[in-house]
């Protein structure tokens, strides 16, 4: 029996004349797409940045006896003699992490991908307010230029670490990095916070006043959803660290004690300070911290299960649990951060309680991950590129947050705190998830975005000489960890006991060198692509979600009229015209609607 | 068939990725064991590296398998799983992972973190001062009258008086100052207690399953019982500088009589 | 448009898309200043906290800007009625006040400076000068706002249509710092 003839598909909305400029339209561009595509370049230009500090980093700690001259000549500030100095070391560890987690991640996969998708997927013609989503990336490029620029001032860039704990931070006696560095880091991050709080202050708008007719909640993406929950989290967790870098700032420079103690001696002379708390800056900190993690990887495994069908051609599994999942665990966030402080001198009986509470966290992560994985199930696997990233997604996923369960209860913590084991947990983590993630994001959205396909040969050789060495890095530095070798340190040369960890250090340092070298694969690609790309039609992936009812790249205004929704986002695998599949708007009277 | 064979190969990576994982993570990483309460941690560490390593391999596998058998399909198999089937899974695997993770934390590592935090010091416990600053451990001993001497901030010189000892203290008379080298007698507790004259820093005596943020304006305390003699370690973990990476510390467990003529001689 | 139609103008998505903006942005302020509250009462319980006297024009200020809350209220009412030009003057009013609220709190400022006690001085004044500083900030945004209110005031008679819900949005802005301001004020004198 053959399925009916669908109706005649509405025209395609008439071009509008688009009178703006060169600047209105490219760099001033209050238009969604420009704006995310504007935040995915400044953020793909910040990892490369990131990335180099992080074979520095490599550099140093898999071969400690070894003299570079070239980078004495290239970077005499940070090397004498052909070894780098430890303030310079510091220095840029703190960058690393700095740049990677807010000005990598957060900028490509967060604000980037979410402006670029939120609009399109929920049927709206742009974002809630279009004019502070162009405020929004604006402030987040002098952001970024602050946070560069801190590398140049006397002391160098910060050197506190991420994490940026007083009185390290706040005394510039202390370390270099602890001069103005530290003040710009501080600066850099309230431009940031402000940037962030304009994007998902539209997110959350446009999410729930402007989707298409018939676009109920349950009928979102997970994509979509995953948005939703983590600007809601961005938005409730950011404010306390603004708090917390105005009390830092005025304690560095207007003499205040908020996080200074009496009796503090650096360099030899009394500090002024009195009764202040270090473990204040630690809670506010944390408050955000916790909940940053959480709306880095939402997006990313949002994402992934949106990405997934295309190549599964069936739907999610467990859509509805998914979605009580993203937002059991946006709240439940909110309320572990003491996890991070179990050893600070915080009240054991608090430690009790963090250690209850984060263990909680593993059960709607569990369900989230065993829905990914039993998507799976019973598909007809293509695996084209975004989908091998995908699938690399899942796997660190499981293995990554395995690692959760150990750092998050403090028994275990004790021994394993502020140990390589955290570094590699966080890393498989926020490294591993949302990079890879990022990946299939890039892969997947570029011929919607640009109207040209990547190479997909160059992908799939992406996909394995990054997976390969990036699991080999971070799954070792778990073991390097239960060794007890600390964190941010300059060399494991001081101790014995950590005397045999030099081999795997080389090993961890060669395998990041191949892993940072593959990338060219992908920037080569991304660019070449750009230019020499085939060109790609509307719906290269027969995917289902609203984007991709427009052509490639979709025109400024979007749909025009909006589109009317008649189905779920995962209508694969049912007979249709199309296909085995029904894009959002196909009529519920052509293909039957099945959830 | 090129589908199958690629098909094939990354079922293979995930596969081989968890076998060698697993095969890398089976070995003995953790320092050796010298105190009482790290028995607890260790066995707490063993079971979740057992417990993960499982639940690793598993998901691993069964991800492998997924891949390779879809790889193999021409259409897809049922479309949509059962409402009951959902459930379960659902319910099933989130009930075990919070037994797993509830279950272990409970009932393994609640008893070991109160029984460290909870734990009194004995009355022949050897009290020991440790203040850390940019970039050594200084260490006290109260000295036969068994009370350490004031201090005052104020009184810091950190070539003559890094301290800050109030001389006109008498109960200060009979300390003990020794510098990154701490050695307590075999067979009693140790019970230390953190000062930091500048930044944050950690003591953690990776042998002894000991770790404690050393944080300026209090003064966390940690007691612990050694269960071997030996020289071991301490390390600083918590980033205080530019040489935190070499901010290292003796800590020695001998006989009571090598105690006594060791303490004897500093004086 | 009579008075009942106006009050039950029917929202545009517009209207409603401001309004949860602004909710969210509260939202937002709320935590920031429920950070520095939870901060002030951990400092609170340290040896070294001393209060300070606060000088009394405060509460001069702070009637200053109860007043204008019911400017702003009186101007609600008044346009409610299409009573424009009215309900301009007081908006118009509440601005002046608002500004003026500001101006108390640099005086207020500038006496404690007088007095010897600056940003440093101890704790209670460390977290005075930072959550009024922070405070007046927000201010100066809901300034902004409450002129584009009162333009909007000053075109209705014209242009009734959407007064309703813009005038809205600067009465939630406007009470919200309103009450922020008596919960801060209380919060640094009594606690």
């Amino acid at each position: 029996m053959e399925p009916p003839r669908p109706p005649a598909p509405p025209p395609p909305p008439a071009p509008h004349h688009d009178t703006r400029g060169f600047v209105r339209r490219y760099i001033f561009s209050t238009d969604h797409k420009v704006i995310g595509i504007q935040y995915i370049v400044t953020g793909l230009l910040m990892a490369i940045v990131g990335a180099a500090l992080a074979s520095l980093i490599r550099l140093q700690l898999g071969f400690p006896d070894q003299q570079w001259p070239l980078l004495s000549k290239l970077l005499p500030a940070g090397y004498q003699g052909g070894v780098m100095l430890p303030e310079f070391y510091l220095a840029v560890v703190t960058m690393h992490g700095t740049i990677m987690v807010f000005f990598f991640i957060s900028y490509v996969l967060v604000s980037g991908f979410g402006n670029y998708l939120v609009p399109l997927q929920v049927g709206a013609n742009d974002m809630a307010f279009p004019f502070l989503n162009m405020l929004s990336y604006w402030i987040a490029f002098l952001s970024a230029a602050v946070l560069i620029f801190s590398f140049f001032v006397t002391g160098g860039a910060a050197a506190a670490g991420w994490t940026a704990y007083p009185p390290l931070s706040a005394l510039a006696a202390a370390v270099p990095g602890s001069q103005m560095g530290q003040t710009l880091w501080l600066l850099s991050m309230a431009l940031f916070i402000a940037s962030f709080t304009m994007s998902g202050l539209n997110i959350v708008a446009t999410v729930l006043s402007v989707r298409a007719p018939g676009l109920s909640m349950m009928r979102l993406p997970l994509t979509v959803w995953s948005y939703f929950v983590s600007s809601i989290l961005g938005l409730l967790a950011f404010p306390p660290l603004t708090a917390a870098a105005v009390m830092l700032l005025l304690d560095r420079h207007f003499g205040t004690s908020f996080f200074l103690p009496s009796g503090l001696i650096v360099a030899n002379k009394l500090v002024p300070a009195t009764g202040g708390s270090p473990l204040l800056w630690q809670h506010l900190f944390w408050f955000l911290g916790h909940p940053e993690v959480y709306v880095l990887q939402l997006p990313a495994l949002g994402i992934a299960c949106d990405i997934m069908p295309a190549f599964t051609r069936k739907p999610v599994f467990g859509y509805r649990a998914s979605v009580y999942c993203l937002m059991a665990v946006g709240c439940l966030s909110m309320i572990v951060w003491g996890h991070h402080m179990f050893v600070s001198g915080m009240s054991p009986f608090s430690g009790e309680y963090f250690s209850l509470a984060t263990m909680t966290i593993t059960v709607p992560m569990t369900i989230f991950g065993v829905n990914m994985l039993a998507s799976l199930w019973g598909a007809k696997l293509d695996l084209k590129s975004p989908m091998l990233f995908v699938c690399g997604v899942i796997a660190l996923f499981g293995s990554g947050g395995l690692g959760g369960l150990f750092l998050g209860n403090a028994t275990a913590d004790m021994q394993l705190h502020d140990t390589y084991f955290v570094v590699g947990h966080f890393h498989m983590m926020i490294g591993g998830v949302t990079l890879l993630s990022t990946f299939a994001a890039i892969y997947f959205w570029f011929p919607k975005m640009f109207g040209r396909s990547m190479n997909e040969t160059l992908a799939k050789a992406h996909f394995w000489l990054t997976f390969a060495p990036f699991f080999t890095i971070f799954f070792m530095q778990h073991f390097l960890g239960l060794q007890g070798a600390p964190r941010r340190y300059y060399a494991f040369t001081a101790y014995d006991y950590l005397r045999h960890t030099r081999g795997q250090n080389l090993v961890i340092s060669l395998a990041a060198f191949l892993l940072v070298s593959s990338q060219f694969l992908f920037l080569i690609n991304f660019v070449w692509s750009l230019v020499k790309g085939k060109v790609a039609a509307s719906n290269p992936w027969r995917a289902t979600t609203l984007e991709w009812t427009l052509p490639s790249p979709p025109p400024h205004g979007n749909f025009g009229t909006a589109p009317v929704v008649e189905r779920w986002a995962y209508e694969y695998g049912v007979p249709a015209p199309e296909g085995d599949f029904a894009t959002q708007t196909v009529p519920s009277a052509a293909v039957p609607v099945t959830a | 068939m090129l589908k199958k064979l690629e098909g094939s190969l990354v079922a293979l990576l995930f596969a081989g990725t968890a076998i060698i994982g697993a095969w890398w993570g089976a070995h003995a990483w953790l320092p050796s064991l010298a105190s009482r309460h790290g028995a607890g941690i260790d066995a707490m560490l063993k079971y979740l590296l057992l417990t993960t390593g499982v639940l690793f391999v598993t998901g691993y596998v069964v991800l492998a398998y997924f891949i390779w058998k879809g790889s193999r399909r021409d259409a897809i198999g049922k479309r949509f799983a059962s409402r009951r089937t959902e459930r379960l899974l659902a319910a099933g695997l989130g009930l075990t992972m919070a037994a797993v993770a509830e279950g272990g934390v409970l009932a393994i590592g609640m008893p070991v973190w109160s029984e460290y935090f909870d734990a009194a010091p004995t009355a022949d416990a050897i009290e020991i001062e440790v203040t850390a600053q940019q970039f050594m451990w200084n260490v006290r001993y109260p000295g036969p009258d068994g009370v350490f001497g004031r201090t005052n901030p104020t009184l810091v010189d950190d070539t003559a008086n890094p301290l800050g000892l109030d001389r006109s203290d008498p109960h200060g008379k009979d300390d003990v100052i020794a510098l990154n080298d701490i050695t307590v007698p075999f067979g009693r507790a140790v019970h230390v207690r953190l000062h930091s004259k500048d930044v944050i820093h950690s003591f953690f005596l990776p042998n002894f399953r000991v770790k404690q943020d050393a944080v300026p304006g209090m003064t966390p305390e940690v007691i612990f019982f050694p269960t071997q003699t030996g020289h071991f370690e301490l390390a600083c973990a918590e980033l205080c500088g530019l040489a935190h990476y070499r901010m290292r510390g003796t800590f020695n467990v001998v006989s009571q009589k090598e105690f006594d003529e060791w303490l004897k001689k500093q004086q | 448009m009579n008075a009942r139609a106006l009050l039950v103008e029917t929202p545009t998505v517009r209207d409603d898309q401001l309004k949860l903006g602004l909710w969210m942005f509260l939202a937002t302020v709320t935590m920031l200043f429920a950070a520095f509250t939870s901060a002030y009462v951990v400092r609170r319980s340290g040896s070294d906290w001393h209060p300070v006297a606060l000088p009394s024009i405060l509460w001069i200020n702070s009637g200053v800007l109860g007043v204008s809350s019911i400017a702003v209220e009186f101007a609600h009412a008044r346009g409610a009625r299409g009573r424009w030009k009215a309900s301009a003057i007081a908006i118009l009013t509440a601005l002046v006040l608002g500004v003026a609220f500001l101006g108390g709190q640099l005086l207020a400022w500038r006496q404690m400076a007088a007095a010897g006690v600056y940003l440093p001085t101890n704790p209670h004044s460390a977290f005075f000068f930072m959550m009024t500083g922070a405070h007046a900030v927000h201010v100066v945004a809901a300034l902004v706002v409450l002129a584009w209110g009162a333009v909007v005031t000053v075109r209705a008679a014209r242009e009734p249509r959407g007064w309703a819900a813009r005038m809205g949005l600067c009465r939630t802005f406007w009470h919200y710092l309103g009450a922020m301001w008596v919960f801060l004020f209380a919060l640094v004198s009594l606690y």
